[in-house]
């Protein structure tokens, strides 16, 4: 029997024999990354498994905090409330017996003895499901409590989403950094107290989850899916026209309140799921692992990766980890000598990085003023340094110099790609190959046909003269002929 | 029986009454045209049967049923669809995704099903894709093929506006409001888009409300015309008879000279 072949048409995102080939490529290349993961933790440091770790956390809370920036459209300073929620939520369900029993017996404890009774083992015990009280089933209790968490912190979301659909812009965004700091604030009042433990939180989580690569990595992937396919879905389309006009987005028939309800309430659930991770990667909870810090973290690692693309904010997310985890040089106490030669060559790299920069796009003149100042100013720098002055003698600690270089970095970005790294384009197989269609398709060559036809088209003449430069407005710029996306 | 019938329709914007006591119907399969000069409320209009404004007094029927205080979107749910006069399309979304959204209320899948891509999902979007390119295909194959994943972005201003009529043709609606579909676009474009708005009504059985100030795509096409001037409607009726009407060529060009005098008609003729 032989099996229709359907041709590709351009209604398809990619066409059928690729896609075969893109799933194989996926599938070998998600392969490979188990095994490069497993070889990473079995072989590396502690310190790289948990830099790996706190990448996939903070991969879950950056994606979930994109479909509400980047595809919706709303800029949303709350991330860290949701995932204050999540935390606490997911912390004291999991808290152990010995746990409780240390701030039962603390003076200083706020909580109550029918709080501490609350915990995932007690309510299995209640629905008579004891076999899953034991240390051996310590996972089953973390995953419903990491889910319950995200539950709440989505009912959250859901508060916090009304009040998008009667702001806009910079106004909604102060409301959602304000319902952060009232999530925060809110945790240490004496209301909240008895379940929250005040200003001492809950010291002693478990952290063999949240320091665990294939729980993290788990849940990473879980998140990566749900966030894409919703993104690249009607309903995604539907957010993204919310983003790109509102009002046409309604006039289309858009249910506008819905979508960004949507949008919020499966964020702040995903949020809340990596809050439950973060508290148990840091083995505990305490209300100053939630500073609005966290939530700026977020910002550039989605800022510095592009808005628009998922794996663009997964690679913002890495290198802002990276610069987190590995950036304690930078923050040791050096000879001023020293910190002024490592001045000179970031300055002679930056008139070399200005310098490609500007032969990439083909600017003319490549070497303007710029260029030879910056290079100028480095060599002066060098020089002074390498001729050991007395002025020098002495030593610096660059305190706060991450933040520094991250905001530095940020800086850099919105200059010279404000879309950020990947911009708009998800990373794709096509692109990776760098594959182009030189040829044209059958379609394509009837749609020339019929638009150079002057009997047929109201174009035509305009086609003809599109040569001139003052022909702008007949002729569509044509540029994309790749293939794929 | 009267697909869309608007009675005594009037809004106000503080002390300015955009619409006055306006009154028309449109019967199924007609294209009627509304017209006046600028300012006389022809968008104030499209705005109030769409839902973005609601009126002060006055009401709207859709196939006999009040619209009045239904949102934008309840409104498409219903049949009546839009394009605007500066278009407001989706710049950064393909010119395809642009006709897909518009399909999106008529999704019944729920957003997790979307995400599992279940088999309705699917066929669903399938349909979607297939009706979009049929709308496009309205406009001949300039939309198509490489077009269709272009961002509108990179479309020239006539192409934009071709997107957009095929996005509102896309959301199922019955009734299309076309505001100023011509506008920026030169004569043998307008000449096509006049062919384009007939076929419409022909081949794909929309009934039209077209606001527009080319006269000659006015005559050319319309069933009826409705004349509104400072929000009130001064005449209607066929093309011939409006275009003669002495109250619409006051309304356009402004009263003779010997009448003028002392009427404190003033203001009107610098309109023109």
């Amino acid at each position: 029997m032989t099996r229709a072949v359907r041709t590709p048409t351009a209604l398809d995102d990619v066409d059928p024999q690729r896609r075969v080939r893109n799933a194989a490529l996926t599938l070998v290349a998600l392969g490979l990354g188990i095994v490069a993961l497993w070889a990473l933790q079995s072989v590396g440091s502690t310190k790289l498994t948990q830099a790996l770790a706190l990448f996939a956390i903070w991969g879950v809370a950056t994606v979930s905090l994109n479909l509400v920036n980047g595809t919706l459209g709303i800029l949303s300073l709350g991330h860290h409330g949701f995932m204050l929620i999540g935390g606490y939520t997911t912390g004291l369900l999991i808290l152990s017996e010995e746990a409780r029993g240390r701030i039962e017996s603390s003076a200083r404890s706020t909580m109550t003895d029918e709080t501490l009774a609350i915990s995932v083992a007690n309510l299995l015990r209640g629905l008579g499901l004891d076999g899953l009280t034991t240390p051996e089933t310590l996972w089953v209790r973390f995953l419903i409590a990491i889910f319950l968490g995200g539950l709440v912190a989505a009912v959250a979301g859901l508060i916090v989403g009304f009040p998008s659909l009667r702001l806009r812009g910079d106004y909604l965004a102060i409301v959602t950094f304000g319902f952060g700091e009232i999530i925060r604030l809110s945790a240490s009042t004496r209301v909240f107290a008895p379940l929250t433990n005040g200003a001492l939180g809950f010291p002693g989580i478990e952290s063999e989850f949240g320091k665990s690569v294939w729980w993290t990595f788990g849940f990473l992937a879980f998140t990566v899916f749900v966030v894409s396919k919703l993104k690249y879905s009607s309903y995604g389309r539907a957010m993204q026209g919310i983003r790109e006009d509102e009002v046409a987005a309604e006039a289309m028939g858009v249910n506008v309140a819905y979508h960004k309800i949507l949008g919020f309430v499966i964020s702040a659930f995903f949020a809340g799921i990596a809050g439950g991770l973060w508290v148990s990667w840091l083995g505990g909870v305490r209300l100053d692992f939630f500073l609005f810090q966290l939530t700026f973290f977020f910002l550039v690692a989605i800022s510095v990766g592009g808005t628009g693309s998922i794996t663009g904010v997964l690679l913002g997310t890495a290198l802002v980890v990276f610069v987190r985890q590995y950036g304690d040089p930078l923050e040791e106490t050096y000879a001023l000598r020293t910190w002024a030669m490592a001045g000179g060559v970031l300055l002679l790299v930056a008139s070399a990085a200005l310098l490609g920069f500007r032969t990439l796009r083909r600017l003319r003149p490549r070497v303007t003023p710029a260029v030879l100042a910056v290079a100028a100013l480095a060599l002066v720098v060098l020089l002074v340094a390498a001729a050991n002055p007395a002025f020098l003698d002495g030593s610096f600690r660059g305190f706060g110099m991450r933040a520094i270089f991250l905001s530095v970095l940020l800086i850099v970005i919105m200059i010279f790609r404000p879309e950020g790294m990947l911009g708009r384009a998800e990373f794709s197989w096509a692109g990776l190959l760098r594959e182009r269609r030189s040829e044209p398709t059958d379609e394509e060559r009837r749609q020339d046909a019929w638009l150079s036809n002057p009997a047929l088209n109201a174009d035509a003449d305009h086609a003809r003269v599109d040569a001139a430069p003052d022909a702008a407005d007949a002729g569509d710029a044509r540029t994309d002929r790749e293939g794929g996306r | 029986m009267a697909m869309l019938e608007v009675e005594h329709l009037r809004k106000s914007f503080g002390g300015l009454t955009a619409t006055n006591d306006v009154s028309f119907r449109v019967d199924e399969g007609e294209i009627v045209s509304i017209i006046g000069p600028n300012g006389a409320g022809k968008s104030t209009i499209f705005n109030l049967i769409t839902g973005v404004y609601r009126p002060d007094a006055g009401d709207i029927r859709f196939e006999g049923r009040s619209i009045v205080g239904k949102k934008p979107n309840e409104i498409v749910d219903l049949g009546i669809a839009r394009t605007f006069q500066n278009l407001r399309l989706f710049m950064y979304l393909s010119v395809l995704e642009n006709v897909l959204v518009s399909q999106h209320h008529k999704m019944r899948s729920t957003w997790l099903s979307a995400v599992l891509r279940t088999p309705a999902y699917r066929r669903q979007e399938r349909a979607a894709r297939e009706l979009a390119s049929e709308k496009l295909a309205f406009f001949g194959p300039r939309l198509m093929s490489f077009r269709l994943n272009q961002p509108v972005l990179v479309l020239s201003y006539a192409n934009r506006r071709r997107t957009e009529m095929a996005r509102a043709m896309a959301t199922g609606a019955k009734l299309l409001l076309l505001d100023e579909p011509s506008a920026g676009m030169n004569p043998k474009e307008t000449a096509e888009i006049t062919q384009i708005i007939r076929r419409m009504r022909d081949e794909g059985g929309y009934t039209i409300v077209l606001v527009e100030h080319k006269m000659n795509l006015v005559g050319e096409i319309s069933d009826r015309v409705v004349v509104l001037d400072y929000g009130q409607k001064i005449a209607e009726g066929d093309y011939h008879t409006v275009v003669n009407d002495p109250k619409v060529v006051e309304a356009y060009l402004g009263k003779k000279a010997e009448t003028d005098e002392g009427a404190g008609a003033g203001p009107r003729e610098t309109r023109t």
